[in-house]
Formats: C-alpha cells, sequence, structure tokens
C-alpha cells in the first residue's frame, strides 16, 4: 500500500535524450519518444502519468536535472487488496518463498509479504507490476527488492526483464538456507553465525501472526 | 557547570530543510550544558582531529601511512578508482575524510605515475548524497573532472562468489585497479555488529540493490555481514583490489590513517578499538533509564550523532548490541521485518525499542531513510511545518507524519516533552565534536556511571566480543 501524492514532471529545455531515467524507472512509466522540437535532441523521455508513483528515481539520477517532482492535485492511494484473494494460497506462497505473510518487505511503505504474494496471486507477473500496484520498491527502491524476486520464484514466475538494456533488477540472489556448509565452515570463527541465524528466520517464517487489521 | 559544545552546523541540501529555518539549536536551550567524552573515559586515545593543526594532521597522517603500502601494481597510465563513501563526508563535518581523499590522490600520482585516478563516491538511500560533497568540498575539480556519485540502480555487473552471483556498481569497478577509502566509525553497528566492519562497503556503498537487499532480508541479522565478504573475496575483486586507506575514528575523534594492501589486517585493528571505545560509549548510553532525544544534525534521523554514536545505536542501546548472541537488536530492518499488524512481535525475544527514549524532538533532521518505525515506536514532535512537509513529500518516509505530531518551535516541543514525560534528562543528537551536549542531570548521571562501565567494558564484555569475532583478546591497540 502507498500513498501516491507525487509525479515526475520534465524540463524539457533540459532533457538530452539520454534515456538514464528510462534504464532505473521501477514502474516503467518514462519512455523515449520522438522530439516535436526540431531544436532539441531527437529524442526525449515522455511521462505516463497514469503509473508513475512519484518515487524520486529519475529526478536522482537524471544527470541533467530535468526532471523535478511536482505534487498531485488529488492524491491517491495504490493497494491489492488481500481480503480478494484465497487467505491459504497466499500463506502458501509466501512461506514457500521462506517469508512470513506478515513480515514486512518494504521498510517505506510498510507494505507486508502477503500483499505482495496477493499481487501475484491476481496475476501481476513482473516486479514492475507489482511495484505499480502496491509501491513496494518505490520508496528507497532497494532493501524489498529480493524479497519480490523470492515471491516470484515461489510462484514459478521467471524473471524476464520487461526493458531491453534496463537497470531496474538483475536478479534473485542467495538465501541463508542455501548458503554451502564448506563456506559455513571456512568461516565459521568469524561471527557470520549462520546456522543459528537460519533457525531464527525459521522461526519468523513458521510464526502464527496477529492477521488484526490491513 | 561546561558550557555547550558548538555542534556541527545545518547543512545546505536537497535532503533536509533550509538551514535558515533552523532558528535554534538544541544546544542553545537554556541551562544547557555539556560533557567530554575524555573525562568520562580518560583512556580514549589522543586525536589529530579536530586539533590545532586542522586538517594538515590528517594529510601527514596519511601520507605516513601509506608510506607502508605497496603501490608497484599501479603502472604509469593504469586507470585507478578510488572508492569512498557518503558516510566519511559526516564526520565532524567531512573535511578530514574530504582530505585524506585528496592526499591518497596526490600520493598515488607521485608515486605511481599514473595521472588516471578517479573519485567514484557511493551513497546509502540518497542517491545525490556524494555529488552533494564532491561539490562542497571541492572534488571534481581537486580529481581534474573525474569524481562522480554512484547509486545502487546505476548499471550493474555481475560479480561471482562463493555464494553465487552478486552484483556491484559498474562504475565502481571500471578501473584496472580499486583503492577502498573508508572510515572506521562504527555507525551502524545494529546492521553490521562490528563483524568485517572494515569490508562492509563491498556489500553496500559499492554494491546494487539485489545485494543490498540480500543483506538485510535474505541471510539473517548476523550471517548478512558475510554478503560484503563474499564480493571482496571473489576473483574480480581481488584482481582490482590495490589497497586500503582508512580514516580511523574514536568517538571523540579521527585517531590515525591506518593503510594496507592486506584489508582483514585492517579490519582486525579497527574491530578492536571500535569495540573498545564505542563500546565504552554505547555501555554508558544504555545506563540512561530515562531522558528525551534531540535530533539536530544534517543527517537522516538514524544517522543524527552523539558523542559520536547515531541515534539508530541510541534506540537500541538498552541490548547489548556487540553481543553477537543476541540475535536481533531493538532496531534493524530484520527486527522491523517481524512486527505484525497488530504491532506486536511475530515471535518471542524480539526486543523493544530503547524504552528509555520518553520522547525524541525532530529539530533538524534530513529525509532519504525509511524513519518511520521510530516514529511508531517513539512519541515524536517534528518542529516546524516545513520539515513535516519535507518528510511526507519523501517517498521514503511518507507515513512518517501519520505517527507524529509538529511543534512550531525548539522550544514549545522541549516544553511540551518536559511536561509530558516528566524526565529532567536531555540528550542532543547534534555531532558535537568530542562530547555530548546534554541538560545538567544527565551530565551528572552520565559522569557518575562513566568509571564503572569503562571497568566493566575491559574487564567483562571487550574480552567476550572479541572472542566472538575470532580475535585474540590481548593484542594492544597500535594507538
Amino acid at each position: 500500500m502507498r500513498l501516491v501524492n507525487l509525479l515526475a514532471e520534465l524540463i524539457e529545455e533540459k532533457c538530452t535524450g539520454c534515456g538514464i531515467c528510462v534504464k532505473v524507472c521501477p514502474t516503467l512509466s518514462m519512455e523515449m519518444v520522438p522530439n516535436p522540437n526540431p531544436e532539441g535532441p531527437k529524442r526525449i523521455v515522455a511521462i505516463h502519468a497514469e503509473t508513475c508513483v512519484g518515487c524520486w528515481t529519475c529526478e536522482q539520477r537524471c544527470p541533467f536535472e530535468a526532471l523535478r517532482m511536482v505534487r498531485r492535485p488529488e492524491p491517491y492511494t495504490v493497494r491489492v487488496p488481500v481480503e480478494e484473494v484465497d487467505r491459504q494460497e497466499v500463506d502458501a506462497l509466501c512461506r514457500k518463498a521462506r517469508l512470513n505473510p506478515e513480515q514486512v518487505v518494504c521498510f517505506c511503505t510498510g507494505t507486508r509479504a502477503e500483499e505482495v504474494a496477493a499481487a501475484i496471486l491476481k496475476g501481476y507477473r513482473t516486479p514492475e507490476e507489482i511495484s505499480r500496484h502496491t509501491g513496494v520498491r518505490t520508496g528507497c527502491k532497494v532493501e524489498c527488492t529480493q524479497p519480490i524476486l523470492r515471491l516470484l520464484e515461489a510462484a514459478e514466475i521467471p524473471l524476464v526483464p520487461t526493458l531491453k538494456d534496463g537497470w531496474q533488477l538483475y536478479g534473485r540472489t542467495i538465501t541463508a538456507w542455501e548458503v554451502p556448509e564448506a563456506v559455513k565452515a571456512k568461516y565459521a570463527s568469524r561471527g557470520f553465525y549462520f546456522d543459528d541465524d537460519i533457525a531464527l528466520l525459521n522461526r519468523i517464517v513458521s510464526a502464527a501472526g496477529s492477521r488484526k487489521g490491513g | 557547570m561546561r558550557p555547550p559544545i558548538k555542534p556541527i552546523a545545518p547543512r545546505k541540501s536537497q535532503y533536509g530543510i533550509d538551514p535558515a529555518l533552523v532558528t535554534m539549536r538544541g544546544s542553545d536551550l537554556p541551562g544547557m550544558t555539556s560533557v567530554l567524552l575524555t573525562d568520562l573515559f580518560p583512556d580514549l586515545p589522543p586525536v589529530i582531529y579536530p586539533g590545532p593543526e586542522g586538517v594538515a594532521a590528517v594529510r601527514r597522517a596519511t601520507e605516513q601511512a601509506l608510506a607502508g603500502v605497496d603501490m608497484s601494481m599501479i603502472q604509469p597510465g593504469d586507470s585507478v578508482n578510488i572508492l569512498a563513501s557518503h558516510h566519511g563526508f559526516t564526520l565532524l563535518g567531512g573535511e578530514a575524510y574530504a582530505e585524506m581523499l585528496r592526499t591518497i590522490r596526490d600520493v598515488v600520482r607521485e608515486r605511481t605515475g599514473t595521472e588516471d585516478i578517479r573519485l567514484r563516491a557511493g551513497v546509502g538511500l540518497r542517491f545525490r548524497e556524494t555529488e552533494e560533497y564532491i561539490k562542497r568540498f571541492g572534488l571534481d575539480e581537486y580529481f581534474q573532472g573525474k569524481a562522480m556519485g554512484i547509486a545502487p540502480v546505476d548499471r550493474g555487473i555481475p560479480i561471482e562468489t562463493e555464494i553465487g552471483t552478486l552484483y556491484g556498481i559498474a562504475r565502481a569497478y571500471d578501473a584496472k585497479w580499486i583503492i577502498h577509502a573508508h572510515n572506521s566509525d562504527v555507525r551502524e553497528v545494529h546492521f553490521h555488529r562490528q563483524v568485517d566492519r572494515a569490508v562492509k562497503p563491498f556489500g553496500m556503498s559499492y554494491a546494487r540493490i539485489e545485494t543490498r537487499s540480500t543483506y538485510h532480508q535474505n541471510l539473517g541479522p548476523r550471517a548478512a555481514n558475510f554478503v560484503a565478504r563474499a564480493i571482496f573475496e571473489s576473483p574480480f575483486v581481488q584482481s582490482k583490489f590495490a589497497f586500503t586507506c582508512f580514516l580511523v575514528m574514536a568517538p571523540n575523534g579521527v585517531v590515525r590513517v591506518d593503510a594496507d594492501n592486506n584489508l582483514y589486517a585492517v579490519n582486525d585493528r579497527i574491530t578492536r578499538d571500535g569495540c573498545r571505545y564505542y563500546g565504552k560509549v554505547m555501555t554508558l548510553l544504555g545506563e540512561i533509564k530515562d531522558c528525551i532525544a534531540i535530533l539536530d544534525f544534517p543527517a537522516p534521523v538514524p544517522y543524527n550523532f552523539a558523542g559520536g554514536v547515531i541515534y539508530a545505536n541510541f534506540c537500541g542501546v538498552n541490548v547489548d548490541l556487540f553481543d553477537l548472541d543476541n540475535p536481533l537488536p531493538p532496531y534493524t530492518w530484520y527486527t522491523e521485518a517481524y512486527y505484525g499488524k497488530d504491532g506486536r512481535p511475530l515471535i518471542e525475544g524480539v526486543p523493544p525499542v530503547n524504552p528509555a527514549i520518553k520522547m525524541c524532538i525532530h529539530n533538524y533532521a534530513w529525509t532519504g531513510y525509511p524513519s518511520a518505525f521510530f516514529a511508531e515506536h517513539i512519541p515524536t514532535v517534528v518542529v516546524g511545518e516545513a520539515q513535516a512537509q519535507l518528510m511526507r513529500d519523501d517517498p521514503q518516509n511518507i507515513y512518517y507524519m501519520d505517527h507524529a505530531m509538529t511543534a512550531p518551535s525548539l522550544k514549545a516541543a522541549v516544553h511540551f516533552a518536559l511536561r509530558a514525560t516528566g524526565t529532567e534528562n536531555i540528550l542532543v543528537f547534534d555531532g558535537a565534536p568530542g562530547g555530548m551536549n546534554v541538560s545538567p542531570p544527565l551530565a551528572e548521571l552520565l559522569k557518575a556511571k562513566a568509571p564503572a562501565v569503562s571497568e566493566r567494558v575491559e574487564r567483562e564484555l571487550l574480552p567476550r566480543w572479541l572472542r566472538q569475532r575470532g580475535l585474540e583478546v590481548a593484542v594492544p591497540s597500535p594507538v
């Protein structure tokens, strides 16, 4: 769940058509289009306001400071209602991904694993679609990426980059349960506590949860 | 009674309000005093900065440290990336770290003959933060147009490791050689637990989003620290690593500069120092049973400093953060993840956020770090509507103000906090160099408790902390 209160806006005279904003946008809301202005670069970015959630990524990475954030006149909230999806399927998908349905996966929006699972069960098949509809990956853009990929993998949906040459997401990485025993043994004395942390994570995955509130 | 220490000044940044709006600092409150860290812990090492020589002392220390480093692998014409991180620029105003970076460039150029020396400065979650520092400290000119900020959403590069593919930022590694230029400030001990502190930027500042999320979501609160080591140990990084250079910090300032071709040697040295000196300050702060915290520093909520310790650590000092037998600090993203919808932890054994913090006054702190957790768990008053709106517009803090109230001024906020909490203890997180700005009752409490804390750390806690990290207890500090 995320309040969408801002929107990216192009400062046309500063845009060089480099396309970096397109490569980094977590909701694929930027597109390069022919520039109607013959005085400017051949191509220029167009912003799809209907899917832009105002995450600032384009503004933060544009080398020419050609993007700014403006307030939306009518803010709205994106949310996938977990109650519209079979509860058992949500729980099963989360636990297959070794996540507790109630655990927070996005610290910027407070979004929990169950909402991402519900989004997948409702048919959203890419990280970008999930971001558009739940708001995850549109705050810091960093910390929630692996739980999204783990849940997609648990649903047996392969990560296929929507955008050729995009930098949105490269792939799922290792989890605690997959660390080779030889690695654990090799570094056992240095304070990594691999198996103790697996035990902790297992307790979280299997915890009942409160099931209160939304 | 000591007068307050001059705090670090507000800094113009896109992540904070206009410094002109910060009309009063916590240290300006009537009756405030200060305590010096060296009065609390006389065994703290002497500092070279701040000091009468200014940053000249840092330059000299860097030159001396680099004199013992082998640079013969770097040939004239080779490209070299000096890898830096935003954190260093938040220490004591940032000039000391900037001077260490300038000095590394000068020494490498002089000794190797290469001119292609770049600065690549990584960030946390404020993607333009090091761009601001590069401008502020004139580093682009110093590096002849070859300084740039790098962010975790920038183009990535796969790195094959002992635990599979992880991802670095391509620009960090686009040179023949890399020099790891960091600092030893303990800072996020709630995350790294002083395990492989020197290695951490390889899994964070120089790493892509996938790798950082691996650290914070996939491995567990202690095992996460292996991410950085896995990347550093990779043949790819080893083929580029030339040496490392560290600004060595104690809570009271810059102690020395350490440089080595062996990163793990530096790691062991700073682990010892970090546990000993920061461990004492944090253990002492854990003796405070009730207080009002005032955030008053040019950094996001968790990174406001008092006594060399960040607010995020103060939120967890009710637990021994250095003791690895405690799996979950009161604040870490693993902990935050484990609160259910009813606001209670999903499992038993999740420690509460430091109950001594009766109220937090957000007088001046930046956006750019997900901070709603702090406002959810600690009654929070934000000074000024401009700052409240800044938080609402921050995609990482959309809901922060749902849990906080505003006050028109610092005075009004403190008046309310004193009455509502009943405590007379005030601790200001304003980066005051060498000490802490506090209210007189808290000054007395800290002075009374410090000797026993020092004794306990030396005799009981430090040996345990070092053993947990595979370090010999008896090796003396090089200071």
